[in-house]
This record gives structure tokens, sequence and C-alpha cells, in this order.
């Protein structure tokens, strides 16, 4: 009881402190970002499946998990877009051109991965899956350590 | 402190946006790259470029405007006119011994959507004219006093499923639906079966189906058939298990509906016919796409029982396909080259080995091939009507237009030709899948009738 507690006001602090930095809660674009990166990663997972066993089923799963990915990043953008708006808000350059490559070297392995066969998948198509988590990685890693920076700095 | 690592990580990010940049712009310069003249690979030697992936396959098709007040052109020396028009997608001909020409109007099987490509590919086949809906009919034409133009037009077989190959065998009439043979009782003279037909095998249909037409040729005694199949896929997209006894010419036991796979390895095997010459069976078939504008040409070839021509592994011998994974060193071996390169993307669709006497003597003993049109390639290849001249049971020497004017000067499509058969007058007729006409092509000599009919 008494930790649940603790949780609850630790659970407030949390989003009071959010509040001071971003004034009305949790956008909705992050949720939408997080989407579509974990599409993406997906694509990685299966992609590597098909390279060691090239079923036709797993180049199938990679190809829609980028395209749905894709789909969740188009929302993304509009969503951000409205965000930036509607709070008078300086975009976050580092996110947003890392999630802006990610996104495009995505659009360049839907297109690798609309090709006939195995070199849909094997080799650039699985590169490029790679370097797809890769860059996410990194851009969450530079966001959160700034985040961070922000938090302390406050 | 601030500010500098800011000024890091935005350092970081320019260089990776200057990456996919980079990226970018290499996929684009990839794009615009344009065929070279078909000319260098047609006949028995193709050249063949060195073998290219896309990011964004180029897609080439020409807008349909239809015929108008135009017709075809044709050399000096003979004619061309409309036998029949207003048709449902027309793509194959046969002629029944008294003269009857049937035209079988079909289309194929709704493709399912298995990839976003299969979508897009949807769009584009639209845009074509080839998403006509499908008639699954064969409609008969009678010219009863000879003129060339048919007094009678009846619906000879309705309620079919993808139908293409016909064949007539005594009094059994062969429909090669898409799915299977389907035998008719055929009365000399008939003008509409009513009789329901009965199975004489499964063909491989869907649930894919990618090449969905089956060529019907019967051997001269009337013994066998054989069975143009096409592959499931452009390149084993859909796995190696979906090509099962596909890319393939069947050989039906006409009596039992027993088959064996009597060649392998033809992705697809459009048209079927017996060199007059040799009593050799030829077939052309269409070879695969997404490796460049010259690659593959698709081709006229001699079939011998038992070969194999490289399809999906290897394409003109042993050129392997990297596509293909895992690969079979041992087919590949064996894969034989085709006979007569056709040049690359022309999709042939129909053949006829002409042996009568109506068209000018130098067509005698060669082959017709109706070339359907590239939808993939700059420019167009294709969408015409050729003559491959034969001597000695093979082909001896370039192929030449014959029957041209599909597209117009802006690279619109009229028409596409198809299916070919030869009238009992000798006449060629040509099935046009997108003008939806079928056209007579005749000697320029006295009229257009050169024989009397029945």
């Amino acid at each position: 009881m008494k930790h649940a507690t603790i949780t609850e006001a630790a659970l407030i602090n949390d989003a009071n402190s959010r509040s001071t930095a971003k004034p009305r809660g949790r956008p909705i674009h992050t949720m939408l970002v997080s989407f579509s990166a974990a599409y993406f990663t997906g694509a990685f997972v299966t992609d590597l499946v098909y390279w060691q066993m090239p079923d036709v089923m797993w180049e199938r799963f990679s190809i829609w998990l980028i395209a749905v990915g894709l789909i969740m990043a188009g929302l993304a953008v509009i969503a951000y877009v409205i965000d930036l708006l509607s709070r008078r808000q300086m975009p976050a350059w580092p996110g947003v051109v890392g999630y802006a490559v990610a996104t495009l070297l995505s659009l360049f392995n839907a297109f690798v991965h609309s090709r006939d066969g195995y070199t849909a998948v094997v080799p650039a198509g699985l590169m490029l899956s790679a370097l797809v988590v890769a860059v996410l990685i990194l851009t969450a890693g530079v966001t959160s350590a700034l985040a961070n920076r922000h938090r302390v700095g406050a | 402190m601030h500010a500098l690592k800011n000024a890091g990580s935005a350092k970081l990010v320019r260089r990776l946006a200057a990456l996919s940049a980079a990226v970018a712009v290499l996929a684009l310069a990839g794009c615009d790259d344009n065929g070279g003249d078909p000319k260098m690979q047609i006949g028995a030697n193709p050249v063949l470029p060195k073998l290219q992936q896309y990011l964004m396959p180029p897609i080439r098709i020409a807008k349909v405007v239809g015929w108008g007040s135009e017709t075809p052109k044709v050399p000096q020396g003979l004619q061309v006119h409309a036998l029949a028009t207003g048709f449902a997608h027309p793509r194959s001909l046969y002629v029944l011994p008294n003269g009857d020409v049937l035209v079988i109007e079909s289309n194929g099987p709704k493709a399912p959507i298995y990839r976003p490509k299969d979508i897009i590919t949807g769009w584009v086949q639209w845009f074509a004219g080839a998403k006509a809906k499908d008639a699954n009919r064969i409609t008969l034409l009678r010219d009863t006093n000879g003129d060339g133009i048919p007094e009678l037009r009846t619906v000879f077989l309705d309620h079919l499923n993808s139908p293409f190959g016909v064949t007539l065998v005594g009094h059994d009439l062969y429909v090669a639906n898409t799915d299977a043979i389907v035998r008719y009782p055929y009365q000399d003279g008939q003008t509409s079966i009513t009789a329901p037909g009965t199975k004489l095998t499964d063909l491989p249909g869907g649930p894919i189906d990618h090449h969905w037409t089956k060529t019907l040729l019967a051997s001269p005694d009337g013994s066998k058939l054989y069975v143009g199949v096409g592959s499931n896929s452009n390149i084993g997209e859909n796995g190696i298990g979906a090509e099962y006894e596909r890319a393939a010419i069947w050989e039906v036991d006409r009596a039992s509906g027993a088959h064996r796979i009597y060649a392998s390895g033809v992705r697809n095997p459009t048209g079927l016919q017996w060199e007059p010459e040799t009593g050799k069976l030829w077939a052309i078939a269409n070879e695969r796409d997404e490796i460049g504008p010259d690659l593959v040409p698709d081709y006229l070839t001699s079939v011998q029982d038992g070969g194999f021509y490289g399809w999906p592994y290897s394409y003109y011998g042993q050129h392997l396909d990297p596509r293909i994974v895992p690969q079979r060193p041992d087919l590949v071996a064996s894969a034989i080259v085709p006979d007569y390169a056709l040049s690359s993307h022309v999709a042939p669709l129909g053949l006829a080995m002409y042996t009568d006497n109506e068209l000018p003597a130098n067509y005698r003993g060669g082959a017709f091939v109706g070339e359907h049109g590239s939808w993939d390639r700059t420019p167009l290849n294709g969408y015409k009507v050729v003559f491959v001249p034969f001597s000695g049971g093979k082909p001896s020497g370039p192929a030449q237009d014959v029957v041209t004017g599909f597209l117009d000067a802006d690279n619109h499509a009229r028409g596409r030709p198809v299916g070919l058969a030869v009238d009992k007058a000798g006449a060629l007729l040509i099935a046009d899948d997108v003008g939806n006409t079928v056209w007579r092509v005749s000697s320029a000599h006295v009229g257009a009738s050169p024989k009397p009919g029945t």
C-alpha cells in the first residue's frame, strides 16, 4: 500500500516535472514515432531470419513492417507539425533529423524490399534495415542524453 | 557546455543527412537509363548486357487511346481490315476446320495482394487496359460468303474460367481454362455448345496464378496435347513451392489425362506450334523482368523433350540470376540456350507458323509472332506482329515488322496484338485485346476473297 503511494507520488512528480518542459502532457507524435521505430526494428529482425532461412514469408513480413512503419512515420510528421504549431515550440532538431534520416532510409528500404526474390533482402535490404535500427538507437541515445542534460540543467 | 554538446550532435546528424542524400542521388541516378537498339537482341546471339537491379523498377506503359478510324499498318502487298470489333479483351483465336473463327475473350483471375507492390502493380495494369472484366467466353464468327466479313456471330461457349488455348481433335473440342483442360463434344458446323464439358486434367491455377494463360496444341496424330504452363511469379518471389509443375510445357495423354513435364525452365510459354518442315515443337516464351531494359530477351525456340531452359536459376544458358537462392548448379549446367531471341520485354503472346498460300510466298514456312508490347522498358518495344523467316527448320534471318501501327506518334496504344491464327483462306488473324478487335491480314490482290467460304 505504501509502495503504491510512493509510485503514485513519483508519477505525479514526473508528470509535474514534464509539464514544466511541455505544457500539455505527452504529445501524440512521440507515440507514433515509437510505433514506427518498432516496425522498422521488426523488419530488421525478419530480414535476419530471411537471410538465414530464405522463405518468402519473412521477406513479406519485412516489407509490410517497413510499409506500416512508413505510414506511422507519415502520421507522426503530421502530428508533430500540429504539436509544434499549437504549442509554439522550437523543434528538437537532433531528434527530428535523426528520425528523418531513419525514415528516409526506410523509404529506400521499402523500394529495395519490393524487388523480386532474394536480392529484395540480401544484401542491400538487410544492410539498410540494420542501418535504420542503428540510426534510431543513436537518435534515441542523443535525444535522451540531451533531455537529461536539460533536466539536470533546469 | 550545453551548446557545445548540441553542436556535436548536430554535426553527427548533418553527416547522417549527407549520407542519406548521397544514397538518394545514387538511387535516382540509376533510374533513367534507356534500353538499346532491339535489333542487337534479335536472332541466335543476342547481346546480353550486365544485369542491374533497381531501387524503383522503370514502368513505361502506353496509355490506351483506341483505334478511332485508324487501322494497323502492313507492308506493301498486304492489306488489313477488322474482321470484327466490340469484343471483351480477346486474347486468342482458333480456326475450326469449316473456317469458323473462335475468339477467346478472356482475362486473368483476380491477383492476390501479398506485398504492397501488388497494389501498385494492379494500378499499373489498370492504366494499361489490362484490367478488363473477364468475359470468360468464346465467340464464334462465320463468314458464309467468303468476303472476309463474318455474317454470323454467336456465343460459342460461355461461363469458362480464364480460357486461352483451344484445340479440336476429331469431334472433341479442348478448352484450356486457367485451372483445367475441359473437353466438349463438337459437331461440324455447330455454332454454340451447350453440352457440359468433361475435365481431362487439372492445370496449375490459383490462388496466385501469376501467368494464367494456358496455350494448347494437339500432336499431329491427336494422341497428345501440349500445354504451355507459365510460372507463378516473375522470378520465384512467391516461393519455389508455388512453381510446382509450372514454367513448363506439359504433355498430356488425351486418352487418360495423365501428364508429364515435356520441357521445363520456360518462364512463360504462351504459344506452341509444330514447325512444318521438321515437325518439331516450337514455342515462344516471355522472359524475366526487373534486371534491365535489355534483359532478358523473350524468345522463340524449338522445344527439346526433357529440356531445361533456365528459369528461374539462369537465362540464355548459364547466366545466373542472383535473385534465386538456393541456386541449382546441377540444373543450370544443363540449361539450353533458346534458338532465337526476339529482344527484351516485347511480350510475345501469339505464334503462328505459316504454311498457306494466301500471303506472299516469302511468308511461307516462317513464323508470325504477336508482340503484346513492353511495360517496363524505355523506349517501348514490341506492340507489333513480326515475321521470323525459317529455312531448313530453323530461323534464317532477322525478324521483319509485318503489322505495326498499334502505337500512335505519341506512343499511345491504339491496340495491342495477342493471339494469332491463320484462317481457312490463309489470311493471318490477330486478336487485339486492348482495341477489342480481331484484325485480318491478307494479300492485297483482287478484293479480299481468295477462296470461297463454306
